[in-house]
Protein backbone atom coordinates (compact mmCIF):
# COMPACT_ATOMS: atom_id res chain seq x y z
CA UNK A 1 0.00 0.00 0.00
CA UNK A 2 0.67 3.56 -0.34
CA UNK A 3 2.95 5.31 2.43
CA UNK A 4 2.53 8.21 3.67
CA UNK A 5 4.48 10.94 1.81
CA UNK A 6 6.94 13.51 3.51
CA UNK A 7 7.39 16.69 1.85
CA UNK A 8 9.78 19.60 3.28
CA UNK A 9 8.76 23.41 2.29
CA UNK A 10 11.34 25.75 0.95
CA UNK A 11 9.59 29.55 1.07
CA UNK A 12 11.61 31.62 -0.62
CA UNK A 13 12.05 35.34 -0.78
CA UNK A 14 13.63 36.31 -4.12
CA UNK A 15 16.53 36.14 -2.32
CA UNK A 16 16.92 33.71 0.36
CA UNK A 17 15.15 30.72 1.88
CA UNK A 18 12.63 32.56 4.71
CA UNK A 19 10.47 31.15 7.44
CA UNK A 20 6.83 32.84 8.31
CA UNK A 21 5.26 33.07 11.40
CA UNK A 22 1.67 33.23 10.48
CA UNK A 23 2.44 34.09 7.24
CA UNK A 24 4.66 37.43 8.69
CA UNK A 25 7.89 37.88 10.23
CA UNK A 26 10.00 36.16 7.26
CA UNK A 27 13.32 35.00 9.23
CA UNK A 28 16.15 34.08 7.16
CA UNK A 29 17.14 30.03 6.50
CA UNK A 30 19.46 29.77 4.62
CA UNK A 31 20.64 28.90 0.83
CA UNK A 32 18.19 27.43 -1.11
CA UNK A 33 20.28 25.12 -3.13
CA UNK A 34 22.10 23.85 -0.21
CA UNK A 35 19.00 23.30 1.75
CA UNK A 36 17.72 21.20 -1.10
CA UNK A 37 21.02 19.55 -1.24
CA UNK A 38 20.57 18.27 2.33
CA UNK A 39 16.84 17.40 1.73
CA UNK A 40 17.17 14.96 -1.24
CA UNK A 41 20.48 13.72 0.76
CA UNK A 42 18.06 12.75 3.46
CA UNK A 43 15.89 11.12 0.99
CA UNK A 44 12.31 13.08 1.72
CA UNK A 45 9.95 12.02 -0.41
CA UNK A 46 9.04 15.23 -2.63
CA UNK A 47 9.81 18.89 -2.35
CA UNK A 48 8.08 21.93 -2.64
CA UNK A 49 9.81 24.50 -2.81
CA UNK A 50 7.64 28.48 -3.37
CA UNK A 51 8.19 32.21 -4.22
CA UNK A 52 5.77 33.45 -1.24
CA UNK A 53 6.78 37.13 -2.51
CA UNK A 54 6.73 36.54 -6.42
CA UNK A 55 3.10 37.21 -7.19
CA UNK A 56 2.92 40.56 -4.40
CA UNK A 57 5.86 41.72 -6.43
CA UNK A 58 4.50 41.15 -9.78
CA UNK A 59 7.60 39.74 -11.01
CA UNK A 60 8.40 35.78 -12.35
CA UNK A 61 9.91 33.66 -10.42
CA UNK A 62 13.89 32.76 -10.88
CA UNK A 63 14.55 30.58 -13.29
CA UNK A 64 18.10 29.86 -13.54
CA UNK A 65 18.16 29.47 -9.60
CA UNK A 66 15.16 26.91 -9.40
CA UNK A 67 16.93 24.94 -12.23
CA UNK A 68 19.93 24.28 -9.77
CA UNK A 69 17.19 23.60 -6.66
CA UNK A 70 15.46 21.10 -8.89
CA UNK A 71 18.83 19.89 -10.36
CA UNK A 72 19.70 18.90 -6.38
CA UNK A 73 16.63 16.47 -6.61
CA UNK A 74 16.13 12.86 -7.33
CA UNK A 75 12.69 13.07 -6.41
CA UNK A 76 9.18 14.99 -7.26
CA UNK A 77 9.09 18.85 -7.07
CA UNK A 78 6.87 21.04 -7.20
CA UNK A 79 7.51 24.66 -7.64
CA UNK A 80 4.86 27.68 -7.15
CA UNK A 81 5.37 31.54 -7.23
CA UNK A 82 4.13 34.05 -9.75
CA UNK A 83 2.56 31.75 -11.92
CA UNK A 84 0.01 33.40 -14.55
CA UNK A 85 0.64 32.38 -17.67
CA UNK A 86 0.93 29.05 -19.53
CA UNK A 87 4.20 30.11 -20.71
CA UNK A 88 4.96 29.87 -16.78
CA UNK A 89 3.91 27.06 -16.28
CA UNK A 90 5.88 25.50 -19.39
CA UNK A 91 8.93 27.06 -18.27
CA UNK A 92 9.02 25.65 -14.87
CA UNK A 93 7.83 21.71 -16.56
CA UNK A 94 10.54 22.23 -19.08
CA UNK A 95 13.70 22.42 -16.33
CA UNK A 96 12.04 19.66 -14.60
CA UNK A 97 9.23 20.25 -12.18
CA UNK A 98 7.09 17.99 -11.40
CA UNK A 99 4.15 20.02 -10.58
CA UNK A 100 3.05 23.72 -9.92
CA UNK A 101 1.89 25.27 -7.67
CA UNK A 102 -1.04 27.91 -8.39
CA UNK A 103 -3.18 30.01 -5.72
CA UNK A 104 -3.95 33.71 -6.88
CA UNK A 105 -4.22 32.53 -11.01
CA UNK A 106 -7.08 29.88 -9.94
CA UNK A 107 -8.54 31.99 -7.39
CA UNK A 108 -9.05 35.13 -10.30
CA UNK A 109 -9.60 32.82 -13.06
CA UNK A 110 -10.84 29.64 -12.50
CA UNK A 111 -11.26 29.12 -16.44
CA UNK A 112 -7.05 29.00 -17.00
CA UNK A 113 -7.19 26.18 -14.37
CA UNK A 114 -8.96 24.60 -16.24
CA UNK A 115 -7.19 25.01 -19.76
CA UNK A 116 -4.24 24.47 -17.81
CA UNK A 117 -5.29 20.98 -16.79
CA UNK A 118 -6.42 19.93 -20.14
CA UNK A 119 -3.06 21.09 -22.05
CA UNK A 120 -0.48 19.72 -18.96
CA UNK A 121 -2.33 17.37 -17.50
CA UNK A 122 -3.87 16.97 -13.79
CA UNK A 123 -1.07 15.38 -12.50
CA UNK A 124 1.32 18.56 -12.55
CA UNK A 125 -1.18 20.90 -11.99
CA UNK A 126 -1.39 21.60 -7.59
CA UNK A 127 -3.72 24.36 -5.75
CA UNK A 128 -2.52 26.19 -3.06
CA UNK A 129 -4.80 26.68 -0.03
CA UNK A 130 -4.23 29.04 2.52
CA UNK A 131 -6.87 29.18 4.67
CA UNK A 132 -7.44 31.23 8.00
CA UNK A 133 -10.47 30.93 10.01
CA UNK A 134 -12.97 33.79 10.74
CA UNK A 135 -16.41 33.52 12.31
CA UNK A 136 -15.38 29.92 12.76
CA UNK A 137 -15.67 29.35 8.84
CA UNK A 138 -12.46 28.39 7.16
CA UNK A 139 -12.35 31.21 4.19
CA UNK A 140 -9.22 31.66 1.94
CA UNK A 141 -6.31 33.75 3.03
CA UNK A 142 -6.32 36.67 0.17
CA UNK A 143 -4.38 40.33 0.56
CA UNK A 144 -7.56 42.02 -0.39
CA UNK A 145 -10.19 41.37 2.00
CA UNK A 146 -12.58 39.41 -0.51
CA UNK A 147 -14.33 37.02 1.21
CA UNK A 148 -13.78 33.08 -0.32
CA UNK A 149 -15.15 30.28 1.58
CA UNK A 150 -12.47 27.54 1.70
CA UNK A 151 -14.95 25.37 0.86
CA UNK A 152 -16.22 26.70 -2.20
CA UNK A 153 -12.64 27.57 -3.63
CA UNK A 154 -11.92 23.50 -3.16
CA UNK A 155 -14.90 22.27 -4.71
CA UNK A 156 -14.67 23.95 -7.62
CA UNK A 157 -10.94 23.34 -8.16
CA UNK A 158 -12.09 19.98 -7.82
CA UNK A 159 -14.44 20.26 -10.27
CA UNK A 160 -11.48 22.10 -12.88
CA UNK A 161 -10.05 18.19 -12.17
CA UNK A 162 -6.45 19.49 -10.44
CA UNK A 163 -4.14 16.86 -9.36
CA UNK A 164 -3.43 18.03 -5.80
CA UNK A 165 -4.23 20.53 -2.87
CA UNK A 166 -1.70 21.82 -0.72
CA UNK A 167 -3.69 23.05 2.84
CA UNK A 168 -1.85 25.55 4.55
CA UNK A 169 -2.85 26.95 7.74
CA UNK A 170 -2.12 30.37 7.95
CA UNK A 171 -2.99 30.22 12.04
CA UNK A 172 -0.74 27.48 12.36
CA UNK A 173 2.01 28.37 9.86
CA UNK A 174 5.11 28.29 11.86
CA UNK A 175 4.16 28.32 15.25
CA UNK A 176 5.21 24.64 15.53
CA UNK A 177 2.15 23.77 17.85
CA UNK A 178 0.83 20.98 15.72
CA UNK A 179 -1.67 20.44 12.93
CA UNK A 180 -4.71 21.94 12.27
CA UNK A 181 -6.70 18.33 12.68
CA UNK A 182 -10.43 19.67 11.94
CA UNK A 183 -9.28 21.56 9.24
CA UNK A 184 -7.95 18.68 6.88
CA UNK A 185 -11.26 16.75 8.37
CA UNK A 186 -13.06 19.08 6.43
CA UNK A 187 -11.53 19.01 3.31
CA UNK A 188 -10.99 15.67 3.00
CA UNK A 189 -14.94 15.34 3.00
CA UNK A 190 -14.96 18.29 0.20
CA UNK A 191 -12.71 16.52 -1.98
CA UNK A 192 -11.32 12.92 -2.59
CA UNK A 193 -8.08 14.48 -4.57
CA UNK A 194 -5.01 14.11 -3.01
CA UNK A 195 -4.09 16.19 -0.23
CA UNK A 196 -0.78 17.75 1.80
CA UNK A 197 -1.50 19.54 5.03
CA UNK A 198 0.66 21.81 5.80
CA UNK A 199 1.28 24.32 8.80
CA UNK A 200 1.97 23.46 12.19
CA UNK A 201 4.29 20.92 12.58
CA UNK A 202 7.05 21.02 15.69
CA UNK A 203 7.99 17.31 16.88
CA UNK A 204 7.50 13.98 14.76
CA UNK A 205 4.62 13.58 17.15
CA UNK A 206 2.18 16.04 15.76
CA UNK A 207 2.49 13.86 12.17
CA UNK A 208 1.50 11.26 14.01
CA UNK A 209 -1.43 12.96 15.76
CA UNK A 210 -2.75 13.86 12.47
CA UNK A 211 -2.22 10.66 10.50
CA UNK A 212 -4.18 9.03 13.88
CA UNK A 213 -7.14 11.20 12.89
CA UNK A 214 -7.49 9.07 9.07
CA UNK A 215 -6.08 11.94 7.99
CA UNK A 216 -4.73 9.75 4.44
CA UNK A 217 -2.91 12.50 2.61
CA UNK A 218 0.66 13.76 2.62
CA UNK A 219 2.68 15.76 5.66
CA UNK A 220 4.30 18.77 4.79
CA UNK A 221 6.57 20.94 6.90
CA UNK A 222 9.19 23.51 7.19
CA UNK A 223 9.94 24.89 10.45
CA UNK A 224 10.74 21.54 12.25
CA UNK A 225 13.42 21.00 9.86
CA UNK A 226 14.67 24.21 9.78
CA UNK A 227 14.97 25.26 13.30
CA UNK A 228 14.85 21.60 14.91
CA UNK A 229 17.03 18.32 15.08
CA UNK A 230 14.68 16.45 14.17
CA UNK A 231 15.22 14.83 10.39
CA UNK A 232 12.38 13.67 8.07
CA UNK A 233 13.53 10.10 8.48
CA UNK A 234 12.94 10.48 12.36
CA UNK A 235 9.53 11.66 11.39
CA UNK A 236 9.12 8.61 9.40
CA UNK A 237 10.44 6.26 11.94
CA UNK A 238 7.79 7.79 14.37
CA UNK A 239 4.81 7.52 11.80
CA UNK A 240 5.77 4.14 10.98
CA UNK B 1 25.33 7.36 -26.37
CA UNK B 2 21.67 7.08 -24.71
CA UNK B 3 18.68 8.55 -26.58
CA UNK B 4 15.60 9.91 -24.73
CA UNK B 5 12.52 9.83 -27.09
CA UNK B 6 11.81 13.75 -27.59
CA UNK B 7 8.17 12.91 -28.49
CA UNK B 8 6.33 15.87 -26.78
CA UNK B 9 4.86 14.27 -23.61
CA UNK B 10 6.14 15.50 -20.09
CA UNK B 11 8.87 15.62 -17.89
CA UNK B 12 12.52 14.56 -20.01
CA UNK B 13 14.52 16.97 -18.05
CA UNK B 14 14.69 14.24 -14.75
CA UNK B 15 15.62 11.30 -17.28
CA UNK B 16 18.29 13.54 -18.95
CA UNK B 17 20.07 14.50 -15.33
CA UNK B 18 19.83 11.26 -14.00
CA UNK B 19 21.57 9.24 -16.37
CA UNK B 20 24.16 12.45 -16.84
CA UNK B 21 25.08 11.61 -12.69
CA UNK B 22 26.15 8.44 -13.57
CA UNK B 23 28.86 10.26 -16.53
CA UNK B 24 26.59 8.75 -19.64
CA UNK B 25 26.34 10.68 -22.45
CA UNK B 26 22.98 11.11 -23.13
CA UNK B 27 20.56 12.87 -25.96
CA UNK B 28 16.91 14.34 -25.77
CA UNK B 29 16.00 13.77 -29.57
CA UNK B 30 13.62 12.85 -31.74
CA UNK B 31 16.11 12.44 -35.04
CA UNK B 32 15.79 9.52 -36.66
CA UNK B 33 19.66 9.05 -37.41
CA UNK B 34 20.44 9.96 -33.75
CA UNK B 35 18.27 7.22 -32.60
CA UNK B 36 19.11 4.81 -34.83
CA UNK B 37 23.22 5.24 -33.68
CA UNK B 38 21.92 5.17 -29.44
CA UNK B 39 23.17 2.11 -27.95
CA UNK B 40 19.98 2.37 -25.77
CA UNK B 41 16.57 4.20 -26.26
CA UNK B 42 14.50 5.49 -23.23
CA UNK B 43 10.74 6.27 -23.59
CA UNK B 44 10.02 8.36 -20.72
CA UNK B 45 6.45 10.30 -20.42
CA UNK B 46 3.31 12.03 -18.88
CA UNK B 47 0.05 12.18 -20.47
CA UNK B 48 -2.53 10.50 -22.38
CA UNK B 49 -1.82 7.62 -24.31
CA UNK B 50 -3.89 8.36 -27.38
CA UNK B 51 -1.53 11.82 -27.67
CA UNK B 52 1.84 9.81 -26.91
CA UNK B 53 0.64 7.46 -29.97
CA UNK B 54 -0.30 10.38 -32.09
CA UNK B 55 3.08 12.49 -31.34
CA UNK B 56 4.86 9.12 -32.06
CA UNK B 57 2.99 8.63 -35.56
CA UNK B 58 3.82 12.38 -36.66
CA UNK B 59 7.22 12.35 -35.83
CA UNK B 60 7.43 9.02 -37.93
CA UNK B 61 9.12 6.86 -34.75
CA UNK B 62 6.57 4.12 -34.93
CA UNK B 63 8.24 1.97 -37.70
CA UNK B 64 11.49 2.97 -37.10
CA UNK B 65 11.20 2.41 -32.97
CA UNK B 66 10.06 -1.43 -34.02
CA UNK B 67 13.36 -2.12 -36.74
CA UNK B 68 15.94 -0.63 -33.64
CA UNK B 69 13.82 -2.55 -30.85
CA UNK B 70 12.30 -5.70 -32.20
CA UNK B 71 14.19 -6.21 -35.00
CA UNK B 72 17.64 -5.32 -33.86
CA UNK B 73 17.18 -5.98 -30.67
CA UNK B 74 18.26 -2.60 -29.21
CA UNK B 75 18.12 -2.21 -25.27
CA UNK B 76 14.27 -0.16 -24.95
CA UNK B 77 13.57 1.26 -21.18
CA UNK B 78 9.94 2.57 -21.07
CA UNK B 79 9.10 4.64 -18.18
CA UNK B 80 5.45 5.27 -16.64
CA UNK B 81 3.48 5.90 -20.69
CA UNK B 82 6.81 4.37 -21.97
CA UNK B 83 5.71 1.69 -20.93
CA UNK B 84 1.93 1.58 -21.69
CA UNK B 85 2.38 2.74 -25.09
CA UNK B 86 4.53 -0.81 -25.98
CA UNK B 87 1.14 -2.59 -25.48
CA UNK B 88 -1.03 -3.46 -28.24
CA UNK B 89 -4.28 -1.45 -26.83
CA UNK B 90 -5.23 1.57 -24.95
CA UNK B 91 -8.41 3.56 -23.69
CA UNK B 92 -6.93 7.24 -22.54
CA UNK B 93 -8.95 8.49 -23.18
CA UNK B 94 -10.33 6.51 -26.18
CA UNK B 95 -9.51 3.22 -27.49
CA UNK B 96 -6.28 3.03 -29.55
CA UNK B 97 -3.89 0.68 -30.60
CA UNK B 98 -0.34 0.88 -29.36
CA UNK B 99 3.15 -0.01 -30.30
CA UNK B 100 1.70 -3.89 -30.06
CA UNK B 101 5.61 -5.29 -28.77
CA UNK B 102 3.93 -7.28 -25.82
CA UNK B 103 0.55 -8.31 -26.17
CA UNK B 104 -1.92 -6.91 -23.72
CA UNK B 105 -3.82 -3.77 -22.75
CA UNK B 106 -3.98 -0.47 -20.79
CA UNK B 107 -7.12 -0.09 -18.34
CA UNK B 108 -7.84 2.24 -16.17
CA UNK B 109 -7.21 1.46 -12.27
CA UNK B 110 -10.90 1.38 -11.01
CA UNK B 111 -10.68 1.60 -6.92
CA UNK B 112 -13.86 2.09 -5.23
CA UNK B 113 -12.40 2.93 -1.75
CA UNK B 114 -8.92 4.53 -2.58
CA UNK B 115 -8.15 7.96 -4.77
CA UNK B 116 -7.26 7.51 -8.26
CA UNK B 117 -4.52 8.35 -9.69
CA UNK B 118 -1.97 5.74 -7.39
CA UNK B 119 0.44 8.74 -6.51
CA UNK B 120 3.15 8.16 -3.79
CA UNK B 121 5.62 5.71 -2.65
CA UNK B 122 4.81 2.05 -2.91
CA UNK B 123 6.67 -1.07 -2.74
CA UNK B 124 7.42 -3.48 -5.51
CA UNK B 125 7.53 -7.18 -5.51
CA UNK B 126 8.63 -10.27 -7.72
CA UNK B 127 6.64 -13.16 -6.67
CA UNK B 128 3.26 -13.49 -4.93
CA UNK B 129 4.25 -12.20 -1.40
CA UNK B 130 5.04 -8.88 -0.60
CA UNK B 131 9.06 -8.59 -0.28
CA UNK B 132 10.09 -8.57 3.02
CA UNK B 133 13.76 -7.97 2.33
CA UNK B 134 15.39 -4.62 1.98
CA UNK B 135 12.56 -2.07 1.36
CA UNK B 136 14.41 0.78 0.87
CA UNK B 137 15.52 -0.79 -2.34
CA UNK B 138 12.23 -1.53 -4.52
CA UNK B 139 10.51 1.57 -3.22
CA UNK B 140 9.60 3.67 -5.86
CA UNK B 141 7.52 6.74 -7.00
CA UNK B 142 4.20 6.11 -8.62
CA UNK B 143 1.54 8.14 -10.87
CA UNK B 144 -0.68 6.84 -12.79
CA UNK B 145 -4.55 6.56 -13.25
CA UNK B 146 -3.94 3.71 -16.10
CA UNK B 147 -2.44 0.18 -15.58
CA UNK B 148 -1.11 -2.50 -18.21
CA UNK B 149 -2.52 -5.98 -18.55
CA UNK B 150 0.19 -8.07 -19.85
CA UNK B 151 -1.73 -11.00 -22.31
CA UNK B 152 1.57 -13.27 -22.59
CA UNK B 153 4.36 -14.60 -20.71
CA UNK B 154 6.69 -11.50 -19.34
CA UNK B 155 8.91 -11.04 -16.23
CA UNK B 156 6.88 -8.75 -14.19
CA UNK B 157 6.61 -7.15 -10.29
CA UNK B 158 4.02 -5.92 -9.04
CA UNK B 159 2.58 -3.55 -6.76
CA UNK B 160 -0.44 -3.18 -4.28
CA UNK B 161 -3.06 -0.97 -4.34
CA UNK B 162 -5.94 -3.18 -2.79
CA UNK B 163 -5.53 -4.92 -5.96
CA UNK B 164 -2.54 -6.16 -7.89
CA UNK B 165 -0.78 -4.10 -10.73
CA UNK B 166 1.77 -4.43 -12.88
CA UNK B 167 4.75 -2.59 -12.12
CA UNK B 168 7.33 -3.39 -13.89
CA UNK B 169 8.13 -5.77 -17.17
CA UNK B 170 11.21 -7.53 -18.91
CA UNK B 171 11.15 -9.19 -21.90
CA UNK B 172 14.46 -9.76 -24.13
CA UNK B 173 15.73 -5.94 -24.56
CA UNK B 174 12.76 -4.35 -23.32
CA UNK B 175 12.41 -2.98 -19.78
CA UNK B 176 9.73 -0.87 -18.73
CA UNK B 177 8.35 0.54 -15.39
CA UNK B 178 5.18 2.17 -13.93
CA UNK B 179 7.16 3.81 -11.68
CA UNK B 180 9.73 6.82 -11.97
CA UNK B 181 13.04 5.43 -11.25
CA UNK B 182 14.14 8.72 -11.97
CA UNK B 183 11.89 9.83 -9.14
CA UNK B 184 12.75 7.23 -6.72
CA UNK B 185 15.87 8.56 -4.59
CA UNK B 186 18.22 6.12 -3.72
CA UNK B 187 16.32 2.72 -4.64
CA UNK B 188 15.29 4.50 -8.15
CA UNK B 189 19.01 5.87 -8.65
CA UNK B 190 20.22 2.22 -8.23
CA UNK B 191 18.14 0.79 -10.78
CA UNK B 192 19.21 2.85 -13.35
CA UNK B 193 22.40 2.94 -12.88
CA UNK B 194 22.98 -1.28 -12.83
CA UNK B 195 20.78 -1.32 -15.96
CA UNK B 196 22.65 1.58 -17.40
CA UNK B 197 25.87 0.12 -17.13
CA UNK B 198 24.97 -3.09 -18.12
CA UNK B 199 23.97 -1.57 -21.50
CA UNK B 200 25.12 1.86 -22.24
Amino acid sequence: MLKVRLIPVMTFNGVSLVKTKQFTNARTVGNPIQVARVYNSRNVDELVFVDIKATEQGRKINLPLVKKVIDECFMPVTIGGGIRTFEDINDLLGIGADKVLIKSKALQNPEFIVKAVEYFGSQCISIAVDVIVKDREYLIHQKNDEKVLMKTFIEKMHQCNVGEFVVNSVVCDGMMNGFDKILYQNVSQITTKPIVAVGGAGVPSHFTELVQTNYNGALAASSIYHFTQYTPQEVKKNIE
Amino acid sequence: MIVVIDYGMGNLASVQKVIKSLKKEVKITCDKKEIQKASLIVLPGVGSFEQGMKNLNDLGLVDLLYQEVIQNKKPFLGICLGMQLIMEKGSEPNECNGLGWIKGRVVPIVNSRLPVPHLGWNNTYKHKEENQGDTLLNNFYFIHSFHVLPEEAVECTYVDYEFRMVASIEKENIFATQFHPEKSQNAGLLLLKNYIESYA
